[in-house]
């Protein structure tokens, strides 16, 4: 730990901007005051992990006209609350009498639609490889329930394609460890291959220290690297087991990420065998276009093209108790987190 | 008498009287609570403290106590941050149509329990039904007043750079509890609150010195909205040092597992005290010898630097910022 302090610490090789992009990384690397410790030649840009950051203006839209034209019960993630649509966010519609529950996973979703047989219950299934697995374990267990109050409005995303569109803003991604702990790492080597380089990271202080230290020592040498410093959590081959449950249930779609526009193959959807529990089917939701705070520069912000202390609502108009944009509203949004702990 | 809590036993006639004799007098009797309108007390010698609460805690019975010895705690407690030894309590009780006649005593005798517990005499009540859905089970609005010895003055503006902070023991029991109870995340963890009354270990603390600048009860928010109200109050800084912040190890794997912060985690069996230097051995020592405060630890000091602000010296030897807390982290925990 100490060796690998000194490393980042004393880093003297060629500017490299590294990309964290977990957005508990994100925080982690803020409560723990990592930043202090790096060479001034080390760059850390808060990148698009957080799922509540990417998830677009009219994913929120969509989910407001099913609380409020359909009269559906919306159970969701707090963070999502929060999040501002076109015109309000979900917190606004259950101010106006719309039904918004929120729950800590998806399958209390299915447990609240089981209590609520009168109503029709949505769950907002948002998020990475980590969280996709417990969506799909819902609906797998609505559907042998043989629920028909219950389905799932999916904005899940997964990461290789995210890494690829990127890769022109950083040189070194610190891979968030959770995911790959579902997903394995051979699409991580297989992007060295293609001269992208990665480190994946674990959470802990010591965990993070060492990966920034792997990254630091492997980027001078100029051959693109791929280093697991997570090997206590994250195997080559990833959770089979899990990825079996997404495979069943969900297939790859174009998916539009906020700031970044739509990337190919980088969303999951369900499968038409599962179509029963799509609100986007269920409820024939039309395809619309939202509208972002023009002036909001969460999207640079997301592509590390531009800090959040950049952007010209930074803690004036954006703050937690106010954002605008999204990377405001979550806890693990890039903003929010410069923004509680004070940089500036 | 019937099971459950009817209008009737709001509309003041026998039922009313029924219900005061059978649960409340029963539990509370004592020389100062009669049957007339107001309770007639003696004044206390020196200069008094006052104050008020409201508890709504859903559910209303949770590991490690209920909402009646909640009641109780939280009033009995805010008197004593101001070294008040409390004297005398009154109780307002708002109950919903259909409420549980037993479990209704069951929260009057925890009440009197803590009550006897803490050395405060129940003198005074009432009792409103109110029609199903228009309130959640139970709501209990507690008054005290307690008597301030003299040479003692705590104030939340009093902390000075040099000060210690200590904790008088674990934290975000109270706040993790709830939170468990209510939702049903198929963790099992044994944790209960830490709800506890402490007029006792304060005068435990001012039997050493009557030099003590700051007490403050963790409640809502948890130690670190505490922490920033009073840097804001007393214009100062406030530097924690993250590995001496005691945590139970159970509910720091649940705020693991939810993202949650036990510094914003309510407690209510908790207290930040804040006093000089030279006071912080003799003040540990007596607090660890009261069985609500054994686990007693200093967890920072207050500086001149960044007023308003709390600073965490972190377990890699950085400084960072204690984000201020913001929102709602849960509701109707108390």
């Amino acid at each position: 730990m100490t060796e690998a302090r000194e490393i980042i610490t004393n880093y003297k090789g060629p500017h490299v901007r590294i990309m964290e992009v977990c957005g508990t990384h994100t925080h982690e690397i803020f409560r723990l005051g990592i930043r202090k410790l790096l060479s001034a030649q080390v760059e850390l840009i808060s990148g698009p992990g957080c799922p509540v950051c990417v998830t677009p203006v009219d994913y929120i839209d969509k989910a407001i006209m099913l609380a409020m034209d359909d009269h559906v019960t919306i159970c969701t993630f707090g963070d999502l609350i929060r999040v501002p649509g076109s015109m309000s966010s979900l917190a606004g519609s259950r101010a106006d009498g719309g039904k918004i529950q929120t729950v800590y996973s998806p399958v209390d979703a299915v447990t609240y639609a089981v209590k609520h047989p009168d109503e029709q219950v949505c769950f907002l299934s948002v998020g990475f490889e980590t969280t996709t697995p417990a969506s799909c374990l819902a609906v797998e267990q609505a559907k042998s329930l043989g629920l028909t109050n219950f389905s799932i409005l999916t904005a899940n995303k997964t990461m290789p394609m995210a890494y690829e569109a990127l890769k022109d803003s950083v040189d070194i991604y610190l891979y968030p460890g959770h995911v790959n702990a579902i997903t394995g790492t051979a699409y991580c080597e297989a992007l060295a291959q293609q001269g992208i380089s990665g480190v994946v990271a674990g959470f802990t202080a010591t965990e993070l220290v060492t990966a920034l230290a792997a990254a630091l020592e492997k980027f001078p040498l100029g051959e693109p690297f791929f280093v697991n410093a997570y090997p206590r959590v994250v195997t080559p081959q990833g959770s089979r087991k899990a990825q079996a449950l997404m495979q069943r249930l969900m297939e790859p779609c174009d998916s539009r990420w906020r700031g970044l526009g739509c990337i190919p193959g980088s969303g999951m959807r369900l499968r038409d065998t599962y179509q029963e529990f799509d609100a986007e089917k269920k409820y024939h939701l039309p395809e619309i276009s939202g509208r972002e705070n023009p002036a909001c520069r969460c999207g640079d912000v997301l592509q590390g093209k531009c800090k959040s202390t950049d952007c010209p609502l930074f803690g004036k108009a954006c703050t937690p108790q106010h954002p605008i944009g999204a990377c405001m509203v979550s806890g693990e949004g890039a903003c929010s987190a410069y923004y509680q702990y004070g940089m500036d | 008498m019937n099971d459950t809590v009817t209008l009737a036993h709001g509309a003041g006639g026998v039922q009313t009287a029924q219900l005061i004799e059978r649960v409340f007098q029963k539990h509370f009797a004592n020389p100062n609570l009669t049957a007339d309108d107001a309770a007639v007390l003696a004044a206390p010698n020196g200069k008094m403290a006052m104050t008020t609460d409201g508890f709504i805690v859903s559910p209303a019975f949770f590991p490690g106590g209920n909402i009646g010895k909640l009641s109780i705690c939280g009033t009995v407690n805010d008197l004593a941050c101001m070294g008040a030894k409390p004297k005398y309590l009154s109780c307002a009780f708002v109950i919903e149509e259909g409420f549980s006649l037993t479990q209704l005593e069951k929260i009057a005798a925890s009440m009197a329990e803590t009550a006897r517990e803490a050395g405060v005499a129940i003198v005074s009540g009432d009792t409103k039904v109110a029609g199903k859905g228009q309130v959640d089970g139970i709501f209990i609005t507690t008054t005290g007043v307690g008597e301030i010895p003299v040479g003692v003055e705590t104030s939340g503006t009093k902390a000075v750079p040099g000060d210690v902070v200590l904790v008088t023991g674990d934290i975000g029991r109270h706040g993790c509890t709830i939170l468990l109870t209510r939702e049903d995340f198929g963790i099992d963890a044994k944790i209960e609150s830490d709800c506890a009354p402490l007029w006792g270990t304060v005068e435990a603390m001012l039997g050493v010195t009557k030099n003590i600048h700051v007490i403050r009860d963790a409640t809502r928010g948890g130690v670190g909205t505490v922490l920033y109200e009073l840097a804001e109050q007393s214009g100062v800084g406030i530097c924690l040092n993250a590995s001496t912040i005691p945590v139970m190890p159970e509910v720091k794997g649940v705020c693991g597992m939810l993202g949650l912060e036990p510094l914003y985690l309510a407690c209510e069996g908790r207290m930040v005290v804040i006093a000089p230097r030279q006071e912080a051995e003799k003040l540990l020592t007596v607090l660890r010898q009261d069985p609500n405060a054994k686990d007693a630890t200093i967890i920072g000091e207050v500086i001149a630097e960044e007023p308003g602000r709390v600073i965490v010296n972190t377990e890699l030897g950085t400084q960072s910022l204690l984000p201020r807390p913001t929102g709602e982290l849960l509701p109707r925990i108390c």
